[in-house]
């Protein structure tokens, strides 16, 4: 698209994109090799699923290659550290929900979550935890009755 | 006569105070995303999907719908006052419009875009009225086939016509459209793909995916990179518009109506295209195009009309034929799935009080957003200054706690992770979320009418272009993408998105 020359180009975000797409395709190819694929009158549950991983695969390879040749695009800058701390925060929570109850779990989420942003301060993550875990509890499990305990006992 | 009827029908669904109410807090709602930035109204309405779970049908139908075009007029507010679009869609109108603030006409800027808006959605609105039994009653002499047609054609215009690479977009329909199968096939009764996990037995809820790929993946780049604050840069002056100024809008906002209106109906189109479109008509069209980016009138009141009909339009597919023609009309889709509606051609004929409801209440709810946002911009405007560290916990809350209510468990929440990465390495690839939804969404309605009219056929491909409206779908959508690999074509698609990159 760009007449530029791109000797040394290569566009970051594409090859990315491919390497996932490929990667995904793989996987579920991969999951799906059990499915019978049938045939077009009588398709069997493998059928679409393969032909889509299949397809999925392939425009994974065709942008990776042609990637190689586009001009220069850098990747955005990747800063991992807030989707971490974001992860370990859902992730408790998914593991307390049940176990601990919404409080508990709660004040996980909302204290580990706060941490992804440097700017937070210690005396405003107690303040919102605990305005939002009382708030939450009123409107999630006695107001719309989501089924989980508010204690851990 | 029966459109009177069907039409007071619709009001008195909409007008019982329980939906009035609705519609009241999703404009509200709407018209706070709107003017915050970092969450938009897709990634609301993913968070607030299990949340309508608890809601009546039509109440929870009305308040989304109402997020969606209430982020319309918020988001035009800070583009004008602080040159800060809210929204995707309102980034056309921070040029002129921030221009003209600038010159302390800002009041009248936002007069015309709030009424130029009401106009836009009024007209949109009948629009719907009108062709949605047209489209529905031809829609309901749909076969396997046509189906198939119009499920490829929708997957692939909706590309086409979205940002990016298409290639790409593609692939991420082919992404979505794998993981809608994911769970027990329900013609075998093998388990598909589930990496012998009983929990995905039913197969991946719409919810999870939602709230993976818009919320969780929208806070982690959110906070990945400092905060852009915009400051308010004047007073925001007399409100009414003069009488030049509105002589030399009042065509414009009918321009963008129409192009609004038109563009909203396609597969990938919607709010943001119909104001890229009508600002460069409006551009192409005045007499003093120099004018443009300097504070023209008509580049604010064109956009505007354009986004605010484009929203509305991007119902009609949706509430006709079943198909959703973005990612904001995948969650309707998805919201309507969760109270046992299928969406399409039969909603007109066995729930009208339904289709005229909405219908009904969208006007009224672009009434009430002339309210809420005429007299209290003020208050909008300093919202601007809540920091994101403040909004983003309780957000992150909502994305679980509603995850976790669909089913009750803790897994969910678990795949949300899951998801949340998924759409982080997307944003970096500079993959589209959006197709992949509406992959995910259609992919059993795909799935099913495919292997129905393959059986019909018995195994025999051609099917497809022996019956006319399925093989006039493809054609079209065959020549779309040919002329896609046309060089002029393709230039000037770059060159229009590079344009509403800025």
């Amino acid at each position: 698209m760009s007449t530029k020359p791109a000797a040394n180009g290569r566009d970051f975000p594409d090859i990315l994109a491919g390497g996932v797409l490929i990667f995904l395709g793989a996987l579920g190819l991969w999951a799906g090799r059990d499915l019978t694929y049938g045939t077009p009158a009588m398709m069997g549950p493998g059928f679409l699923p393969k032909s889509l991983c299949g397809i999925i695969a392939l425009i994974g390879a065709i942008v990776l290659i042609k990637a190689w040749s586009k001009p220069h695009e850098a990747l955005d800058a990747v800063n991992p550290k807030p989707l971490l701390i974001l992860v370990a925060a859902i992730a408790g929570f998914a593991f307390a929900a049940e176990r601990f109850g919404f409080v508990a779990a709660t004040i996980w989420l909302l204290v580990v979550g706060s941490l992804a942003d440097p700017e937070s301060r210690w005396k405003e993550i107690f303040i919102s935890t605990a305005v939002l875990t009382t708030l939450g509890a009123l409107l999630f499990v006695y107001g719309l009755g989501v089924q989980m305990p508010i204690w851990p006992f | 006569m029966a459109f009177l009827d069907v039409l007071m029908l619709g009001f008195s669904e909409a007008l019982t105070p329980t939906n009035l109410m609705f519609c009241f807090i999703g404009a509200l709602l709407g018209t706070l995303i709107g003017v915050l930035p970092g969450i938009g109204p897709t990634a609301t309405v993913a968070i607030l999907l299990p949340v309508t779970f608890f809601l009546p049908p039509l109440g929870a139908l009305i308040m989304l719908a109402g997020i969606f075009y209430g982020a319309q007029y918020g988001g035009s507010t800070t583009a004008i006052l602080v040159n800060l679009p809210g929204e995707a869609s309102a980034v056309v109108t921070a040029i002129d419009g921030y221009q003209m603030a600038r010159k302390g006409r800002a009041g009248a800027a936002l007069a015309i875009a709030a009424l130029g808006s009401f106009f836009a959605g009024t007209v949109a609105t009948i629009a719907l009225a009108i062709a949605g039994p047209t489209l529905s009653a031809f829609a309901l002499s749909f076969g396997p086939a046509e189906y198939v047609a119009l499920c490829i054609f929708g997957l692939l215009a909706a590309t086409i016509l979205a940002h990016g690479s298409v290639v790409k977009a593609i692939g991420m329909v082919c992404l979505g459209l794998v993981l809608g199968m994911v769970g027990i096939d329900v013609n075998s009764g093998s388990a598909r793909m589930t990496f012998g996990s009983t929990e995905l037995y039913d197969g991946i809820d719409f919810v999870v995916i939602a709230v993976g790929l818009f919320g969780i993946a929208e806070i982690a780049t959110n906070l990945e990179s400092k905060e852009i604050r915009g400051v308010l840069q004047s007073k925001i002056g007399r409100l009414w518009p003069t009488r030049e100024e509105f002589k030399d809008s009042w065509a414009a906002v009918l321009r963008g109506t129409g192009v609004g209106t038109i563009l909203g109906v396609l597969p990938g189109g919607g709010a943001t295209l119909s104001a890229f479109s009508a600002y460069s008509v409006e551009k192409r069209i005045s007499k003093t195009p120099e004018k443009f980016g300097h504070g023209a009138i008509a580049g604010v009141a064109g956009p505007e009309a354009a986004n605010n009909a484009g929203a509305q339009a991007s119902f009609i597919p949706l509430l006709t034929l079943g198909i959703p023609s973005n990612s904001i009309m995948a969650m309707m889709l998805g919201a309507m799935t969760i109270h046992g509606i299928t969406p399409g051609p039969s909603v007109i004929q066995n729930q009208p009080e339904l289709f005229w409801g909405l219908v009904a209440s969208m006007w009224l709810g672009n009434a009430m957003l002339l309210v809420i946002n005429l007299p209290l911009i003020g208050l909008w405007v300093k919202l601007l200054q809540i920091p994101y560290r403040l909004m983003y916990p309780a957000i992150l809350l909502f994305c679980c706690v509603g995850v976790y209510s669909v089913s009750n468990r803790g897994f969910d929440v678990a795949l949300v992770i899951l998801f949340g990465i998924l759409g982080y390495v997307l944003r970096k690839a500079r993959c589209e979320p959006g197709p992949l939804l509406l992959g995910f969404v259609l992919g059993p309605l795909l799935e099913t009418n495919l292997r129905r009219a393959m059986l019909l056929s018995q195994g025999d491909w051609l099917v497809f272009f022996e019956r006319p409206i399925s093989a006039f779908l493809l054609v079209i959508t065959a020549a779309m993408l040919l002329t896609l690999i046309l060089p002029t074509i393709r230039k000037n698609r770059k060159a229009a998105f590079e344009a509403s990159e800025d």
